[in-house]
Formats: structure tokens, sequence, C-alpha cells
């Protein structure tokens, strides 16, 4: 299977439009990027259900066959398990996934994951939106 | 023929309500006559429902089984309509400035225990509420914290300031009361850089409206701050079936090192 790394940048409006804030456990406009959205296919290197944000690794190939493991952050193990996830069930080491996020702001092989779709089409969410806990559209005060 | 249809429209709202209806409003009650609020709630949202069915879509944690869902607000966030908080000026400063670093003072990054009443209303981890007629014991998924409410009981007298502050309660007909002093100031109150002093004193009126939902008031009063009590309206909503898990926060707390590493990368991450 070809793997491959694309940049779904047709979708940033729209993800933009959509990323309503929730509460996560830090800011995610510090560290990510909400116009860079990225759409990753490799496979699971490794998976860690980890407070206060689990990670999942994962090798992808680009157009010339070269591989790179990207770093992938969202919700804590108790979130996970209450919207469909399975720990060692649902995702595995050696799974083909496609995952939908944003990148680093340092631009590195690291992002916020949002939507993970699996071999068989089945999506589920493994973080928040875009804008997660980084105050929002406006800040708690009227600003003069 | 539009007086008619008035008369008709009066006539059936006073008709008495039907026994579902009456069924479908009532609220639980303890033993001693006041409403229980015991249960499992989750803050941040008006869905009703299971937290599957109340959180699907881009809501909290969506299964994006419904990508048209409306989202539940964040506790981070400043809900549209919602006054501006009256702080002093320095103090709006500061408030400001915290967003503009879109929040990397954040305590809660740190691991830090939310504070009051930015846990009760934050909608990513549910929180369960245990009534017996001395106290009320409300226990915090998010953090793993926990406030124990002595009814009808005074503050101590030797209160050490604390993340979530000392809470004692009463009952004002259907609706509990808290009173919580004997805070720190080290804890966010609602939204980025929502600051406040070691005077801080929170009152909080919890309503159970209906089986499903507990209206939540509290009124913020720090003199050192505001220059106003800063009253918000939430709610809470029951989700049955749910369960508290642990949240041990410290075990793999990267977010501090990739803030310091990109601020000494020169990475612009403010606004």
């Amino acid at each position: 299977m070809a793997h491959s790394i694309s940049r779904a940048v047709t979708l940033a409006a729209g993800v933009a439009a959509l990323a309503t804030i929730l509460l996560a456990h830090h800011s995610f406009g510090a560290e990510y990027d909400s116009t860079k959205p990225v759409t990753l296919t490799g496979v699971i290197t490794k998976v860690e259900w980890t407070n206060p944000h689990s990670y999942f690794f994962l090798d992808v190939k680009d157009a010339k066959g070269n591989v790179a493991n990207w770093k992938l952050e969202g919700y804590p193990p108790s979130v996970l398990s209450r919207t469909g996830w399975k720990k060692d069930v649902t995702m595995k080491t050696g799974d083909t996934v496609t995952v939908f996020g944003w990148h680093a702001r340092d631009g590195t092989n690291w992002a916020h994951s949002r939507e993970v779709t699996f071999a068989d089409g089945k999506k589920l969410f493994f973080g928040p939106p875009a804008g997660t806990g980084d105050g929002g559209n406006s800040p708690a005060v009227d600003v003069k | 023929m539009g007086r008619m249809i008035r008369l008709l429209v009066l006539f059936v709202l006073m008709l008495p309500p039907t026994f579902s209806q009456t069924k479908g409003n009532s609220i639980p009650r303890a033993s001693n006559g006041k409403p229980d609020l015991t249960g499992v709630w989750q803050g941040g949202s008006e869905r009703p429902g299971s937290w599957d069915e109340a959180n699907t879509g881009l809501g909290v944690g969506g299964t994006g089984r419904d990508p048209s869902a409306p989202a539940a607000p964040s506790s981070n966030d400043r809900p549209a309509g919602r006054e501006g908080a009256p702080y002093q000026p320095w103090a709006a400063q500061k408030v400001l400035e915290s967003f503009n670093r879109r929040g990397i003072d954040d305590p809660t990054a740190l691991c830090l225990p939310s504070g009051i009443p930015r846990i009760v209303m934050l909608g990513l981890f549910p929180q369960q509420i245990i009534q017996t007629p001395q106290q009320v014991v409300m226990l915090y998924e998010y953090m793993n914290v926990f406030r124990v409410i002595p009814l009808n009981a005074k503050h101590p007298d030797d209160l050490i300031p604390a993340y979530m502050g000392n809470s004692v309660g009463h009952w004002e007909g259907d609706t509990l009361v808290v009173d919580v002093i004997g805070f720190n100031d080290k804890t966010w109150l609602s939204g980025t850089g929502t600051l406040h002093s070691d005077s801080l004193h929170i009152t909080e009126r919890f309503t159970r409206v209906s089986k499903d939902r507990i209206n939540y008031q509290v009124t913020m009063e720090d003199p050192k701050v505001f220059t106003k009590p800063w009253v918000l309206n939430s709610s809470l909503m029951l989700r049955e079936g749910t369960r508290l898990q642990e949240y041990v926060c410290a075990e793999n707390n990267l977010d501090p090192g990739y803030y310091e590493k990109l601020l000494k990368d020169g990475v612009k991450i403010t606004r």
C-alpha cells in the first residue's frame, strides 16, 4: 500500500470555521498551527495511552520512498475510552491509518491529531478540534 | 378566528400537565425532601442524554457520527454573548497578556488543580456529586480533585490557602448554596488568564431544575482584582452510566517542555 503525505490545505477554511474551542489540558495554539492542517497515512509504530495526553507514532513514506516517523498528540485515556476507543484493540502497532490534524509550530514531524480513519473506513476522534484551550476568539475582558 | 385560536391556546395551556410531563420534569429528592444532586454530571453542556449521545459530532470527545452537532464551549473560551469580566484595568491588562500568549501560563499545563468555578464548568471530563443530609461531596475526574462540603457549618478558622478553597453549604429552598473562601491565587476562574487574588469569595448556587439538569450560578467577588462581582450562569447535565476514571496528570506531561523549546527556538506562538 502506498503511504502518502499530503497537506489538506483545502480543508483549512472549513476546519477553522468548525474549530469551536474545547477545554483540554493545555493550549492548542501555543504548540500547533491551525492554519497548517495535515493529513498523514502510515503505519503505527507505537501507541501511548498516557495522561494528560495520549500519543501515537506513525511511519509515513513520502513519494520518494523515504520514511519519517511522526508523533501525534490527542486525548487522555479516560476521554478515549468514553468515545469508542479500546486500548490495545482499536489501534495497534502495525495498523495502517490515516490521521487528520494540525502541524506543530516548530515544523518537525509532530502534529495534533483530530480524526483517525482506520483501514475499514471507520473514523474516530483521537483529539479535540483546532484552537483548543488557547483562549478562543476573544479574551475574557473587553478590549477598548 | 384569531381570537378563537388564542382562546384555544390559552385553554390548552391551562390544562393540568399529563402524567408523562410531570414525570419528565420531576426531580429526584432525598429522604429529607431536598433535591438530590447525586449523580455523574457534565459541565459546559446543555445537551441531554448519555455521555455518548451528548458528545457526538464536534462535541467534547465527539465520535464523529454527527459532524453537524454543536461543540460544547470550553472553560478557557469566552462564550458568545458573555459580558466582559469586570476586572480592574491593571488586572484586565494581565488577562489580555495571557490571552495573547495563547495561555501558555495556564496553571493546569503544570498539572495544577483547575480551581473553582473553572472545574465545575468544563466539559471534557465528568464530575460526580454525592449528597447526604450532612454533607455534599463533589469529585472531579480532571486532575482527580474533590470537595467535601459540610452543610450548615462554618468555615474553619485555620484555613490554609488552597487551589480548591474551602467550601461550606446550606439549602435555600430547593437550591444548594455553597460558600467558598480560602483560595490561593494560583488558579484561573473561567477563561484564559482570568486571575484572582487570595481574597476571592465565591458563592455557588446549584438548582436541579429537571432530572437531566442542574442550573449553576456562580458569583465571584474579589475586591483586589474586580470592580464588581462577576456572575456567570452555566449548567450541569446528568450523564447516567458514566463513571469517573483516573487522571494522573503528572504521568507524561510534556507540554511545559514543549513551550520552553518553542520559545527557546524562537518559534512565534503569540497572537
